[in-house]
């Protein structure tokens, strides 16, 4: 198999990523937009920057979501990888069950679960903040976890694990050994996933925030009334230089690991 | 036995995080006696600003729950009304929340700044005693219009809602998205009241609207300014502060109260009935409505304030604004939206037909 | 009793999964049966009002409206999603850590700024018509905003990560062996793709379609500013009814008919792909 990219897949992937960096940089180029509407481009300001600086509210927001999507993000990788390998084991029966289950978080429109899960949580007295946050928002990803994992595991090979098992290992030595190995690309990809839908939820976070743990898009949605300013625009821009940074980091990283691991 | 070991390791996982998200709680206990919630929109509609002055004079910590619609506020008073202090809602919902019990009855002897609100906002529909509410916030529905581009078109001038019906207009008009105000519209351009019940009205308003669907560029509740701005279209339906932002962006856009009358919304302070720090929630309600505070409040909201002890603190260009300092006979001839729940699921469903078209 | 043993693993999950989303469901599901008052407060009498409602031909509009919106944005997100996470996959182990984190990384940035930024592009006045004209391509401002075609788009791009993503999964775990013996075979690359490659990553693939075509029913603020609310998706209708509509049980029966729909939707298609080992999401 070659691993060498054709001309046509590199124009291809290029293309792609100019189409999906498209609307983020135009967030980004409306930033430096003096006028607090996206309708005109009245010139260019750094303003937005600076009044970002001074907004401790937008600041202590992005704060809470961080907290709550890196949780939510561990807590899904666990629970959607313990149920896809769980599954394995289990009779034909139990998997069918579990798969039933997984889908349905997906299926219940988000602002019925969110009613329906303030009501409940209050009744069992649950405090409204990180912990009602945390819990709420697993609940949609921990499917995509499983998802993602589950495709992988798919094709692991039965006998692998047979031989495995006649080799002595015990279920736990075969989990750790052959499994997750396998599926560790899989619970990365997922759980980026899970981080990031979490840090996007509006609606369920509407429902399960407490005064005082406003998340960031719950902030962002509630400007509507009163306009979003390009502060957000500027607040976006950062978190992803930020995070261009981290990719770019990791890049290095990765360039510094001795050859014979591929 | 070796399953068993695995299931014990799985369970000890499960039960460890958990623990780490009880760990979490702390931060999450219920308010502490020196602080106040409240609840309504964010961004800066109870501007930060004034939210710290009155931390520093007070002691008292305000946190601010966000929200995006009186609906998420009755949800969330209604699941927990322990939790909440305050909330700024729209007339209508006071009028809902009053009903439903989830009120506390205002101690005015607590509140000497309650005299600084102008009367003409006394005794309205939804607290004809005044007991449960106090006005915050006060805005209309109005057109902005674009009188070059309506010209332009070859349109006779827009001075009503009727014109809005011209067909040079087509795909020109933006509108808020709400049923109860298109709706609210129509029947005004056929001269009957804003909140009409009676179906034969109705009936004549629905064939009007379906008629109106061609001129209609888009729906857009919070940024309708934006298309009048950028040239999408020449005229809108729209709150007050928005036409507010239109103009300010765009000077030669005009706003045209139209001739049948104008909608006409009260976003006002409520007290929940189980309110944990009414002491707390009464210094501030205090605080906001002292005439300096409560003119820059309407300044940086771009709403008209309902204090008239503010009016002298208020910036020129606000006071010779007509969509902020709003006119006596524009007070006089505006409805608010009224118990048209008898027939909102009419509404609704005229108006699903209607975008449907 | 082995089997018994085996189960008791699964149990937990079902538990947890089961309290958090079985009480909602249970909620939603009585909720369609009840009224309301006029103040919009839930009154404990049961109807079948909601559902003759739901069942109206015009709401049916609604429901075929969105599951055409779904069925487009799984369809485009896959065609345009496909190549993606082949070439990724092909690529060499650093490219590929950076190709995936290029995919993930505008879902840092606000769904609702990225809209906007879709707003400023497609705009009259926006940044493509402005490159168009300048460039003499056009004389006069395409009109490309509030269209259905728009709502697609936008709804597309804000979820053709998790389609990349699934496909990457079941490209990347390919067994290269199987490729090989391909061309050892003397098979091109086109017939080894089509013979080998892609049925192999057919579960990638419907697996990816579940998790976009399930949101894509739900959405609603998108349409809203890239559709101009110009019509209704099921997104929009519940989201109304809950909110402004004041008609929680209606929006309920909704819900409930949208569930059914997609479970439907989803038997017939695992019952047309005719792979019993296969499961409710491939």
């Amino acid at each position: 198999m070659t691993r060498k990219t054709s001309r046509f897949s590199s124009f291809y992937l290029s293309l792609f990523f100019v189409i999906l960096y498209l609307p983020v940089l135009s967030v980004i180029l409306y930033s430096f937009n003096a006028s607090p509407s996206t309708a005109q481009w009245t010139g260019f300001t750094l303003d937005w920057y600076r009044v970002l600086f001074q907004d401790r509210v937008i600041v202590e927001a992005f704060r809470v979501s961080m907290q709550v999507a890196l949780v939510t993000a561990v807590l899904s990788a666990i629970l959607g990888t313990a149920s896809a390998v769980i599954s394995m084991w289990v009779t034909e029966r139990m998997k069918k069950a579990i798969q039933g289950m997984m889908i349905l978080p997906l299926l219940v429109p988000e602002v019925a679960l969110g009613i329906a899960l303030l009501i409940f949580f209050n009744a069992l007295r649950l405090p409204f903040g990180h912990v009602t946050l945390v819990l709420s928002h697993s609940l949609f990803c921990v499917p995509y976890v499983y998802v993602m994992v589950q495709l992988r595991l798919k094709e692991i090979d039965r006998s692998i694990l047979e031989s495995a098992r006649d080799l002595g290992a015990t279920t736990w030595q075969m989990i750790r050994t052959v499994i997750l190995p396998l599926v560790t690309p899989s619970i990365i990809t997922a759980s980026l996933l899970a981080l990031a839908m979490s840090l996007d939820d509006v609606i369920i976070s509407t429902y399960m925030s407490g005064p005082r743990t406003t998340t960031l898009p719950v902030h962002i949605f509630s400007m509507m009334r009163v306009g979003v300013t390009p502060k957000v625009n500027a607040l976006c821009t950062l978190i992803l230089l930020g995070m261009f940074f981290v990719v770019g980091l990791s890049q290095l990283f990765n360039k510094k690991q001795p050859k014979e691991e591929i | 036995m070796k399953r068993q070991r695995f299931s014990t390791v799985v369970g000890v996982f499960m039960i460890a995080l958990f623990a780490l998200a009880a760990v979490f709680y702390t931060g999450d206990v219920a308010e502490a006696a020196g602080e106040i919630n409240l609840m309504t929109w964010g961004g800066d509609f109870i501007p930060r600003a004034i939210i710290s002055e009155f931390e520093a004079e007070t002691g008292i910590k305000v946190n601010y729950k966000e929200v995006t619609s009186n609906e998420d506020m009755q949800s969330l008073l209604e699941a927990n009304p322990g939790q909440y202090d305050l909330a700024v809602v729209t007339d209508y919902m006071v009028d809902i929340l009053r009903q439903t019990d989830m009120l506390a009855v205002l101690d005015k002897d607590q509140l000497p700044n309650y005299a600084n609100i102008n009367p003409v906002y006394h005794g309205a529909y939804y607290d004809p005693t005044d007991e449960y509410s106090i006005p915050y916030a006060v805005s209309i529905s109005l057109l902005l219009v674009n009188p070059d581009g309506v010209k332009a078109l070859g349109a006779n001038p827009i001075t009503s809602y009727h014109d809005l019906w011209q067909k040079e207009l087509v795909n020109n008009v933006v509108i808020v998205d709400w049923s109860v105000e298109v709706i609210g519209v129509v029947l005004k351009s056929l001269g009957y009241d804003y909140n009409e019940t009676d179906p034969v009205k109705v009936a004549e308003a629905r064939e009007k609207l379906f008629a109106f669907k061609p001129n209609i560029m888009r729906f857009e509740t919070n940024t309708p300014e934006d298309s009048l701005v950028n040239g999408e279209a020449v005229a809108g339906f729209m709150y007050s502060n928005q036409a507010v932002k239109g103009v300010q962006a765009r000077a030669d856009l005009a706003p045209v109260f139209p001739t049948e009358g104008v909608p006409i919304f009260i976003d006002s302070w409520v007290m929940s009935k189980e309110a944990p720090n009414k002491e707390g929630a009464y210094q501030f309600l205090n605080f906001i409505m002292r005439p300096e505070v409560a003119a820059r409040i309407a300044d940086l909201t771009k709403f008209t304030s309902p204090n008239k002890a503010a009016e002298e603190f208020l910036p020129e260009d606000f006071k010779n604004n007509p969509m902020l300092n709003l006119a006596d006979e524009v007070l006089e001839n505006a409805s608010f939206y009224i118990g048209v729940d008898r027939v909102l699921d009419e509404y609704e469903h005229i108006y699903l037909e209607f975008k449907l078209r | 009793m082995q089997t018994l043993k085996r189960n008791i693993l699964a149990v937990p999950i079902l538990v947890w999964i089961g309290l958090l989303v079985g009480i909602p469901l249970i909620f939603v599901f009585v909720l369609s049966f009840l009224s309301r008052d006029s103040l919009g407060t839930i009154v404990f009498q049961f109807t079948l009002q909601n559902y003759q409602r739901v069942f109206s031909p015009i709401y049916l509009r609604v429901f075929l409206n969105s599951l055409l919106l779904a069925f487009l944005t799984g369809l485009v997100t896959m065609i345009v999603g496909y190549p993606v996470a082949y070439i990724t996959a092909n690529l060499s182990t650093k490219k590929r850590a950076l190709s995936i984190g290029l995919i993930m990384l505008p879902f840092w940035i606000s769904s609702l700024l990225r809209t906007y930024g879709w707003m400023i592009l497609l705009g009259n006045s926006g940044i493509v018509n402005n490159v168009f004209l300048g460039l003499g391509l056009i004389d006069r401002p395409l009109s490309m905003m509030y269209k259905f075609g728009t709502t697609l788009i936008g709804t597309a791009y804000m979820l053709i990560p998790f389609m990349i993503v699934a496909i990457f999964n079941s490209v990347d775990k390919l067994d290269r062996s199987l490729l090989e013996a391909s061309y050892d075979l003397g098979a091109n690359k086109r017939q080894t793709f089509f013979n080998i490659t892609l049925p192999l990553t057919i579960p990638g693939v419907a697996g990816g379609f579940t998790l976009v075509f399930i949101p894509a029913l739900g959405m609603f603020y998108v349409s809203d500013l890239l559709g101009g609310g110009n019509t209704i998706f099921l997104g929009n209708l519940i989201n109304t009814q809950v909110t402004r509509g004041r008609n929680r049980p209606l929006a309920a029966a909704f819900s409930v008919a949208m569930i059914l729909v997609v479970l439907v939707v989803i038997s017939v298609y695992s019952r047309v792909a005719k792979d019993d080992r296969e499961g409710l999401f491939l």
